[in-house]
């Protein structure tokens, strides 16, 4: 069956559209929690919402920013080649959307009656939480990376595992 | 934070208001995005947040909100709140652990805020175990570490209660070995100090031989006795034990296996009665006997020789401290190493699974290149395992053969200055032996003891929780057909109704077409006409009467479905049509068969009827499991029946088949049907258009088409929709 073409979007206009100049981005917020962005001064976005494309594989690489409704605006591949403004601004907004810790050390992580109790030292401050079949929910990410995900469904990144201290690798090493 | 409703006076400390606190929810990010508290409280007229200085930095009027909703953030959320000017405010951030309840909370504040009645239900959850603060894996779950093991040890006792001439026998038999055991050491010590002497005394070994010999067989005798007696109450037990948990299983409300993981279930029937009946027929009796031998044993040999016995137990704390040391770590590695096959296996069977897609994109290597990897890792692991034990092990056997070592110096000081006689020293020498051996395991127990009682907990929770509730049996009553649904409101979530105030009338006979867009409530109407749900709200009466009052077995007996992806049983054809009329004649089966179109594709498979269909039906393709399902529920001869999507999943051709024999089954039946493609429900007598939970349109097709609402609106997009669709299209 012959269909007809409504809308040839052509591979070329596709990545034209989606990845522009950086230096060519604003990203600011107004009010205080609204991200707001315009581009080369003439486009302007009242809502923009920052996700990362690939977050565990591409860490600080290939921030997407989509519109109020959710449809990607552009892709920004180095969040450095931004505006140091604008490169505050969308982190502050990412801190706010992306609430996983990044452990920074261990203090304690048990196990007993088959579950893990765990104390750690994160980026976001100090806290418990509990994990049970650490074969599900300890996932290496690459070598060295782990992702520890709680009973609740919380995840805990652990970005570099080499990077930890001695005792909380000992501790890494025996559990997980 | 900030917004223009923030209130200007942000460091007063809050005063407390005349109002009533009608939600208070702390979460557990602070205003940074670090750990911490805030504190969100309504009443009746405004909404804050409250820092834990006391500060307060956020406060609105409650009238001034248009909505309250739950952003979704990665690892958590935040509740937003639109307000009637326009503005979004982001409220509050908090973890996925408190995702639940701040969803309640968001809830909560927009039934406020239009001043309705005040729906949610914000439990207090504990997170953590009163007693010891641990943090529990369950919200509001059993804390392992704090079980009331005596009252889960009594309950778990009662399944012994049956066998308890068995259980008492093994007790006795057990006691009875172990003094045997005792005997023979007794009878070489004799020996030693009688027989092998210079004064041969031959009458006397012969003697104490014939005693030995019967010690032997005696004590094999009641090995195999003892045996056979685990073995019994170890299979009785075990299979008590699951039937209990399946049983009740099988009568839990649906509203269960909405939380909970089929795998996660099963494992409660598997694993944990495992747990439980190992401990009780092994854990039990390895403790009482190995407990009585050691202080048996340790008592004769304080009563034989003190300063011996003194000596050569010494190392015994030793021995104790490196079980306990040791015991978890290894018996950690040993976990992990099993966790690294499972996964190898998984690994394994994916890739034999995805074999041609690893062909057709020549990729061997890679695969070959991560099969080598698990295979090295589970190597490694199990290297790593046993290198530690036969460490462990080695570092055990010599502190257990110190205690030897002690023994032959100190003892063959003694029996050289004939403090002991050679009897004695081989006599204490044997026992050493049943002291060490069981020694080494004993700090595993604990374990082992509290494994079993966190799987008692979790069979007891099924056991105890709310089942179905069944009505009286055998009230049998004839549905004739009428279904009638006065002002039903249901939500899954109470809190948040799916449906609302849904009244109509189906008459004997009708077919009704439920339509909607996904999500619209089409087949949470279905759940709670087969009662798998109850209405939160309203009636729902058959042939006039409410249908609680009709017990459940009756109502389901009389009420048929047939689903898009139907489910069928491994087994025969012709055992799953009959599945709803076991014991039907072989005829009606073949009648259902051929009233299904299903007949002639049976009789094209070698076996016919007896052909096996496979784990949930695998061998048999999609529009022939569909036919059989219908044959199922044409024998089955429901009342009332309902068709959720059933020819969504087939060719065109096997459709045509399958309408004509649904055609068939529908005849004289009240019927419900849900399809996705509104042509299928052309003949239905009415159609009933959901929208957000509730009945938009009712009617013919044809009226509801000259209408053009909402139903009109729906064909439309489905006919434009149809047209583009196609693989390629655009490009």
């Amino acid at each position: 069956m012959i269909q007809k073409v409504t809308s040839p979007p052509s591979g070329k206009a596709l990545n034209g559209m989606n990845e522009m100049d950086a230096t060519e981005i604003r990203l600011f917020h107004f009010p205080e929690n609204r991200l707001r962005m315009t581009i080369s001064d003439q486009l302007s976005y009242v809502t923009v919402k920052p996700v990362w494309a690939a977050p565990l594989s591409h860490p600080d690489q290939f921030l997407s920013l989509l519109n109020g409704k959710g449809e990607e605006i552009t892709t920004v591949s180095e969040v450095t080649s931004l505006s140091s403004d604008s490169e505050r601004a969308v982190r502050e907004e990412l801190r706010r959307r992306y609430l996983t810790p990044a452990i920074t050390s261990v203090e304690i992580a048990r196990c007993e009656f088959g579950i893990t109790y765990w104390t750690v030292q994160t980026d976001r401050g100090r806290r418990d939480f509990v994990t049970q079949s650490l074969q599900e929910n300890a996932q290496w990410i690459s070598e060295r990376h782990l992702l520890l995900i709680d009973v609740d469904g919380n995840r805990f990144e652990i970005p570099n595992v080499a990077d930890l201290d001695v005792r909380s690798r000992e501790f890494i090493e025996r559990i997980v | 934070m900030e917004s223009e409703i923030r209130s200007a006076d942000a460091s007063t400390v809050v005063e407390s208001t005349d109002d009533d606190v009608l939600i208070r929810l702390d979460s557990d990010f602070s205003e940074d995005g670090s750990y911490g508290t805030r504190t969100l409280t309504v009443t009746k007229s405004t909404i804050s947040i409250v820092e834990l200085s006391g500060v307060r930095s956020l406060f609105m009027p409650l009238s001034s909100v248009k909505s309250a909703r739950n952003e979704p953030l990665v690892g958590g959320g935040r509740m937003e709140i639109a307000t009637k000017s326009g503005e979004i405010v982001p409220v509050i951030s908090y973890s996925l652990t408190l995702a639940a309840k701040f969803s309640e909370a968001a809830r909560g504040i927009e039934q406020l805020a239009k001043g309705e009645e005040l729906l949610i239900k914000l439990k207090e959850e504990k997170l953590r175990c009163e007693k010891c603060d641990r943090l529990l894996p369950e919200r509001d779950g059993v804390c392992p570490a704090c079980l009331h093991r005596g009252k889960t040890m009594l309950r778990i006792g009662q399944f012994l209660v049956p066998y308890r001439a068995q259980a008492i026998s093994l007790a006795i038999l057990s006691f009875a070995t172990t003094v045997l055991s005792l005997a023979i050491p007794m009878v070489q010590g004799s020996l030693i100090d009688n027989v092998l002497r210079p004064q041969h005394n031959v009458t006397l070994l012969l003697k104490l031989m014939a005693v030995w010999l019967g010690i032997l067989a005696l004590s094999s005798i009641l090995q195999v006795l003892n045996g056979r007696l685990i073995a019994f109450l170890a299979g009785h037990i075990a299979a008590d034990l699951r039937s209990a948990v399946y049983r009740s299983i099988e009568f839990l409300q649906l509203t269960f296996f909405d939380k909970k993981q089929v795998g996660a279930i099963a494992a409660r029937v598997t694993s944990d009665t495992d747990r439980v009946w190992g401990f009780l027929v092994e854990g039990v009796p390895f403790l009482l006997l190995n407990g009585l031998t050691i202080l048996g044993v340790i008592g004769f040999l304080f009563w034989t020789n003190a300063l011996l016995a003194a000596c050569i137990l010494v190392p015994v704390p030793i021995v104790i401290g490196i079980g306990a040391f040791f015991w978890k770590p290894m018996s950690q590695m040993f976990h992990r190493v099993s966790q690294k096959t499972a996964r190898f296996h998984m690994h394994l069977n994916e890739s034999l699974h995805g074999i041609r897609v690893v062909k057709a994109f020549a990729k061997e290597d890679l695969e070959f290149g991560k099969f080598r990897h698990r295979n090295h890792e589970l190597r490694d692991a199990g290297v790593s395992v046993d290198t530690r034990w036969y460490t462990v092990f080695g570092a055990m056997t010599f502190f257990t053969s110190l205690g030897a070592l002690i023994q032959w110096t100190v003892g063959g000081m003694m029996v050289v200055s004939g403090k002991l006689t050679l009897g004695e020293f081989w006599r204490v020498s044997a026992y050493l032996a049943l002291v060490y051996g069981p020694l080494q395991w004993f700090s595993a127990v604990n374990q082992w003891f509290s494994r079993a009682m966190a799987g008692a907990e979790r069979i007891f929770e099924v056991m105890d929780t709310e089942s179905e509730s069944y009505g009286q049996r055998g009230s049998h009553r004839d549905i004739v057909g009428e279904v009638e649904f006065t002002n039903v409101r249901f939500g899954y979530d109470k809190s948040n109704p799916v449906l609302k105030r849904i009244t109509f009338t189906a008459k004997p006979g009708e077919m009704i077409g439920l339509v909607g867009k996904s999500g619209a409530g089409k087949s949470t109407t279905i759940n709670l006409l087969c009662r798998f749900y109850e209405p939160d709200a309203g009636e729902i009466r058959i042939d006039g009467v409410d249908y609680r009052d009709i017990a459940l077995q009756d109502l389901r007996g009389q009420i048929g479905i047939v689903l898009q992806e139907p489910f069928l049983f491994n087994g025969s054809i012709a055992e799953n049509i009959a599945y709803g009329k076991p014991g039907a004649p072989f005829e009606e089966v073949i009648e259902a068969a051929k009233a299904a179109n299903a007949h002639n594709f049976i009789l094209a498979k070698p076996d016919g009827y007896d052909s096996m269909v496979g784990e949930k039906g695998s061998k048999l393709s999609g529009g022939e499991r569909q036919r059989i399902s219908i044959a199922r529920a044409i024998l089955h001869n429901p009342r009332i029946l309902i068709l959720d999507e059933a020819t969504s999943s087939v060719d065109v051709e096997t459709e045509k088949q399958i309408q004509e024999a649904l055609g068939r089954l529908i005849q004289g039946r009240t019927t419900f049907a849900i399809a996705h493609r509104l042509s299928t429900l052309r003949n239905a007598s009415r159609l009933i258009v959901l929208e957000k939970g509730e009945i938009a349109e009712i009617g013919t097709h044809e009226e509801l088409m000259n209408k053009e609402g909402v139903f009109h609106a729906l064909v439309q997009t489905q006919t434009a929709i149809n047209e583009i669709v196609g693989i390629g299209a655009g490009s």
